[in-house]
């Protein structure tokens, strides 16, 4: 075993501690043999309140996706008419294709960015603890308030500035077209997901003791081949992890396309998220339910794809 | 008075115990259920304190639900007043209409409600969500050509009166009166005057109408509806329509391209007169920048009237209606049931809601309300407006020459705005109506009880 993989290894524990392989038991309940029931106390409220508050209403709301429930009023059963009736809407379709097209720029985009950010702000860089809580600032900041700032900024500076520079592509502004709204909301997904991204990716990079650079440097490696052979497979748990949150989280995004587009221009930036939220004010509540149950299967199954993933990545690291 | 029996008993107080027993180590389960159960009581004492204090000092409480935010503090004026009336009746103002789906699903509606009349309201009418108010004498003072604006919805089990119109707003093309003085412009009564009007004014280097098509909402309520409402009988399309159900396509003769094709060149045409850039602008920016004269005409409702004044207190407004046709006797406005007074059908207390209705139905109260807010009163006998920037329109409402927007007849479940915005920017007529189309049929077949 060489000293990168041994390496590596003390440094899997991360994602090992996700996958709760059988390697890692968690020790001192079984060897007891008795089992404390402060344990109990601890997850029996949180699985009643998650049951109560989450499951329930699922199960709620996949019981009136097979009815042609308003929200209010009368109702009665249609069967999986609403989910037929799904797929035959390229409406919804649509939103769903952008949706997709959307979390995985924006995921590969964020990681690209973030990486760079945590890479620089772990060098020995002047005023370091200064400019890493400039850059932490926009993980704070709501996304609704994001992205009025940047609709402002969109709409109003940005074509003002063109028009003054004679950049004629500029002067209106990007969210009212069609083919690029989708570039600003990305934009700005991008400028408030990044800060998290990197915190983890600082984490990681924190993680790899400087002594293997030490080693790569006598080697006579240089910076590219350091990043590439040392400090990526290194961290590599610490990406799989943002890659797999950050596409989850970018699949439901919602609020910051409210803020800068609202869906528009026509329907091109609507997302599945909300066409499902669209049911609850447009009487469509049944139908969007059964999106909502479509949706909630399409990201169970990435999640558990992503899972074996990390099992994967967690016993081969 | 009413709050405070409740306060001594909020969950908040019982908590800190509850979380004490929560926090040890060796907790049973009887401390457990305890805790609960004093949290669960704590929790029901408020809800039935909320009416024992009513019954006993013979104060009936109504919860009386109002759809506009700017006009609260003018209702709140009208309940002191009909409290000093009416000592026994206590009205507690809501405006967060957000709320009103939600209270249905409890089951626990306003006793009285103020909302816009059109598709959606209509449709809570026919799941016999309001009371039947045409036993009320105040019913017979409304003008029975806005009262059938309202019963064009449909009305419960065929002759009901669920909603009392309050308020008429009127909408059409704002104009800056100055501007128009000052480039000798007359007000257009016809479709070449309109524009010759707007040609004047842009070789004049002014933007002849102020566009906000970021929010497309005003597309929707602006060109469409105007264009519409002037060129075809919208009531009696979307009747037919709607009497299609599931079966309509583009080639039916009810369909939106068998009927609309007429109207699209002339949207196109009037969203061509606005200034550069108006994609990126929207109803905030626009107010804005017509209050400070950027543009001739702005066509919105009566609404954004008093946001141009605040934007510019000494703006000389008028309003006419957009002539589409080159018949000035062709003309209409497009109007809306901005705010019509209902009342719950479960309410236990109907007596006390039917009076409230009644007083906000006096001449002094509706007709002073809308003078106020430059809307037209529904009542019978109501003086002319004197407002001079709504009374372009006055004539036209004293005629009943006017329509509803054909945007409100859409069912919220067809985002006709994202659609148009999308025709606007793309200008594709054809695509556009072929996809009402399509959508219509579609919300027709899952919406079919």
């Amino acid at each position: 075993m060489t000293t990168t993989s041994r390496v590596a290894l003390q440094n899997a524990d991360l994602p090992a501690k996700i996958s709760t392989s059988p390697q890692t038991p968690g020790a001192p309940r079984r060897s007891a043999g008795k089992i404390d029931p402060t344990y109990y106390w601890m997850i029996v409220p949180v699985l009643a309140l998650f049951a109560f508050f989450i499951t329930l209403p699922a199960l709620v709301g996949f019981f009136f996706s097979l009815t042609n429930y308003a929200g209010y009023g009368d109702w009665k059963f249609v069967g999986i008419a609403n989910y037929v009736n799904i797929f035959k809407d390229p409406a919804v379709l649509q939103s769903y294709v952008f949706t997709f097209l959307f979390a995985l720029t924006t995921t590969v985009v964020v990681n690209v960015v973030a990486l760079a950010i945590a890479l620089g702000l772990n060098a020995r860089i002047k005023w370091r603890t200064g400019i890493r809580t400039v850059f932490f600032i926009p993980m704070v900041l709501s996304g609704l308030i994001v992205s009025f700032v940047f609709n402002y900024l969109f709409s109003n500076t940005l074509p003002v500035l063109a028009e003054r520079f004679g950049i004629t592509p500029l002067t209106s502004s990007i969210l009212a077209n069609e083919n690029w709204a989708w570039l600003a909301i990305v934009l700005v997904t991008v400028w408030q997901a990044a800060p998290g991204a990197t915190i983890i990716y600082l984490a990681g990079l924190q993680s790899v003791p400087s002594e293997v650079y030490e080693a790569a440097g006598m080697d006579g490696a240089g910076t590219w081949r350091q990043f590439r052979s040392l400090t990526l497979p290194l961290i590599m748990g610490y990406l799989v992890i943002n890659v797999i949150l950050g596409f989850k989280g970018f699949l439901g995004t919602y609020e910051i396309i409210v803020g800068l587009t609202g869906g528009g221009p026509g329907m091109v930036t609507q997302s599945v998220a909300m066409r499902i939220f669209s049911g609850f004010t447009g009487g469509d509540y049944a139908y969007q339910m059964a999106n909502a149950v479509i949706y909630f299967v399409i990201t169970l199954l990435i999640s558990v794809i992503q899972l074996r993933l990390i099992q994967r990545r967690g016993v081969s690291l | 008075m009413i709050s405070t029996p409740s306060r001594n008993l909020r969950p908040g107080r019982l908590q800190p115990p509850a979380l004490d027993a929560l926090g040890q180590r060796s907790l049973n389960r009887r401390s457990l259920f305890k805790a609960a159960g004093a949290v669960g009581a704590a929790a029901l004492i408020p809800l039935t304190a909320c009416s024992s204090p009513a019954s006993a000092t013979g104060v009936t409480t109504i919860r009386f639900m109002q759809n506009k935010p700017e006009v609260i503090g003018y209702f709140n004026q009208v309940i002191k007043d009909f409290e000093a009336l009416n000592p026994d009746i206590h009205v507690v103002q809501d405006s967060n209409e957000g709320n009103f789906v939600p209270s249905l699903v409890r089951n626990d509606p306003p006793d009285v409600m103020t909302r816009g009349y059109a598709q959606a309201t209509a449709d809570f009418t026919r799941k016999g969500i309001f009371a039947d108010l045409s036993g009320l004498p105040a019913a017979s003072t409304i003008d029975p050509k806005v009262q059938g604006l309202v019963n064009s919805w449909g009305q419960y089990n065929g002759n009901e009166t669920s909603a009392l119109p309050f308020s008429l707003a009127a909408a059409g093309v704002i104009y800056n009166r100055d501007l128009f003085a000052a480039h000798g412009v007359q007000v257009p009564t016809t479709w070449n005057e309109f524009v010759a009007a707007c040609n004047t004014f842009k070789a004049a280097g002014i933007a002849p109408i102020y566009g906000t098509y970021k929010d497309h909402w005003t597309i929707q309520q602006g060109a469409f509806d105007y264009v519409a409402g002037g060129t075809l009988d919208v009531q009696g399309f979307f009747t037919a329509i709607n009497a299609k159900g599931a079966d309509i396509s583009s080639a039916s003769r009810e369909s939106f391209t068998s009927n609309f094709g007429a109207v699209l060149p002339k949207i196109l045409e009037v969203a061509g007169f606005a200034q550069p850039g108006a994609a990126s602008k929207n109803y905030a920016d626009g107010n804005a920048a017509f209050g400070k004269g950027q543009a001739a005409m702005y066509l919105q409702g009566p609404w954004a009237l008093s946001e141009l004044v605040k934007a510019n207190k000494d703006i000389r407004l008028g309003m006419f209606p957009l002539p589409v046709s080159n018949n000035p006797e062709d003309a209409k406005v497009r109007v809306n049931v901005d705010m019509a007074l209902l009342i719950a059908r479960n309410t236990p207390r109907m007596e006390a809601a039917q009076r409230f209705v009644s007083y906000l139905l006096q001449p002094a109260v509706v007709n002073a309300f809308n003078e106020k807010n430059a809307a037209f009163s529904t009542l019978k006998d109501a003086a002319v407006t004197s407002n001079p920037q709504i009374t372009g329109l006055a004539p036209f409402v004293k005629e009943g020459r006017y329509y509803q927007g054909a945007g409100t007849y859409f069912p919220p479940a067809v985002p006709v705005g994202n659609y148009l915005q999308a025709f606007v920017y793309g200008k594709d007529g054809n695509k556009f109506l072929a996809d009402l189309d399509a959508e219509w049929r579609r919300v027709a077949e899952r919406t079919a009880i």
